[in-house]
């Protein structure tokens, strides 16, 4: 086997990078791929909260890279998906604790029992980011419809572009809201794809149920009825090759508006 | 005579909707961001950016007459490509003779000039050309020859 290496990266911090790896990793793990998530944010760590793995973390990734243990009983296994696993950043370390050459080796070994390696990169272009794409061969680019998370982005894909390991990356558009769009009040997901000119693979509406499903460390892919989960679940089939449509986000769903919908209705068939 | 109210109201009203729609949040993001991309591609700030304009003017002034004042020199994107794009209002293509002479008086001119002339010519050269263009009308080889000397300066 041998599996495929994905850093999922953004420049700025707290557009969903880790949110993004978590359901990606999930949603890649429930469609019956085997995965491993690499929380590269050494000193910040996160993934293992957003899992709920946070009480299981015994060995972290500068335990393995410094020989305490070997890389398999590090790798903590997830409650509810035995094909998923993540490999933690410690918590007391900083991004010196490793180098790209050790993490390139680390993703190497992955590579023959796993179909993807997931990595979540730390926010920023230092050392952190440059550790977090050494190994991956692949990257999404996670951005939100703001002027500076886009400007990141836009930095971000230049060094993606530099690196000749990559051979392609993607962007995925987070916490779109269609209601701001349709005002003129936010870019709308053609704006950002124009200006970046990149591809896009997937399109995620903001959604609270992001909030409790952090707070309950379950990834909302888990969540058949959300649509942040479905829309995740859409980049992971997509990931797989499977050519996947683009939600239509502007039907709104919540109980209020197809009240309106409804009414709205009666009046239109009045006239 | 109230058509005439109405009429004017409606077009006073519809021009304060059209304004209003001509900039939304959204749209000021777009051009924005734009702006300030094609400055981190490409590494060149506008002060970089006026210095090659002063200097594109002074070269090219040598072979054509141009108004100066409408150069524009500005990036464009097309697609994934970035390109620099220099617009030049040519009033006038200058013949040889006119070049050569030019030349052959510059060299003159130079060694005439050149103690006189001392290290602002460098640093000033863009704003001396702005300046300069108001004098043009008066005497328009003037200006050629000056930003030509400029030019020698500047090499040696």
């Amino acid at each position: 086997m041998s599996g495929r290496v994905i850093v999922i990266t953004s420049g700025k911090g707290g557009v969903g990078k880790t949110t993004t790896s978590a359901n990606i990793g999930t949603a890649l793990a429930r469609a019956g791929k085997k995965v491993v998530l690499i929380d590269t944010d050494l000193g910040l760590r996160n993934l293992d909260l957003l899992l709920g793995l946070e009480n299981r973390i015994v060995y972290t990734i500068v335990d393995v890279v410094e020989e305490r243990c070997k890389l398999r009983q590090a790798l903590v296994k997830d409650k509810k998906n035995p094909n998923l696993c993540l490999l933690a950043a410690a918590q007391t370390r900083d991004k010196s604790a490793i180098t790209q050459e050790q993490l390139k080796d680390i993703c190497e070994e992955l590579k023959k029992d796993y179909d993807f390696i997931l990595v979540d990169c730390p926010a920023g272009i230092e050392q952190g980011f440059q550790n977090a794409i050494a190994g991956a061969t692949e990257a999404i680019v996670v951005t939100t419809p703001e002027m500076s998370a886009v400007r990141d982005a836009d930095r971000i894909i230049g060094l993606l572009e530099a690196k000749e390991e990559i051979q392609s990356y993607k962007l995925l558009l987070n916490r779109v809201r269609p209601n701001l769009i349709k005002s003129n009040d936010m870019m709308s997901v053609e704006d950002v794809v124009e200006i970046l000119s990149a591809d896009l693979i997937g399109i995620i509406p903001e959604d609270t149920g992001i909030i409790t499903s952090t707070n309950k460390g379950d990834p909302i892919v888990n969540d058949d009825s959300s649509l942040a989960g479905k829309a995740y679940n859409n980049v992971a089939r997509r990931i797989m090759g499977e050519d996947v449509p683009f939600l239509n986000l502007e039907e709104s769903r919540g109980v209020l508006s197809k009240v309106k919908k409804f009414f709205s209705g009666l009046i239109g068939k009045e006239k | 005579m109230r058509d005439i109210f109405q009429d004017l109201f409606n077009k006073v009203f519809g021009f304060f909707r059209q304004a209003e729609k001509e900039e939304n949040a959204k749209e000021t993001a777009v051009n924005r961001l734009r702006v300030v991309l094609m400055q981190d591609r490409t590494n060149l700030t506008p002060e970089l950016l006026e210095k090659m304009r002063g200097e594109l003017i002074e070269l090219l002034s040598k072979y054509v007459e141009m108004d100066k004042d409408a150069l524009e020199l500005n990036f464009e994107q097309e697609g994934n490509q970035m390109a620099l794009m220099l617009s030049i209002p040519v009033l006038r293509a200058k013949d040889e003779d006119e070049i050569e002479a030019e030349n052959s008086e510059d060299s003159e001119e130079a060694e005439e000039k050149s103690e006189e002339e001392s290290s602002d010519a460098e640093s000033s050269e863009s704003t001396e050309d702005a300046e300069s263009s108001a004098e043009d009308n008066q005497d328009e080889e003037s200006e050629t020859e000056e930003s030509n000397t400029n030019s020698k300066d500047k090499s040696k």
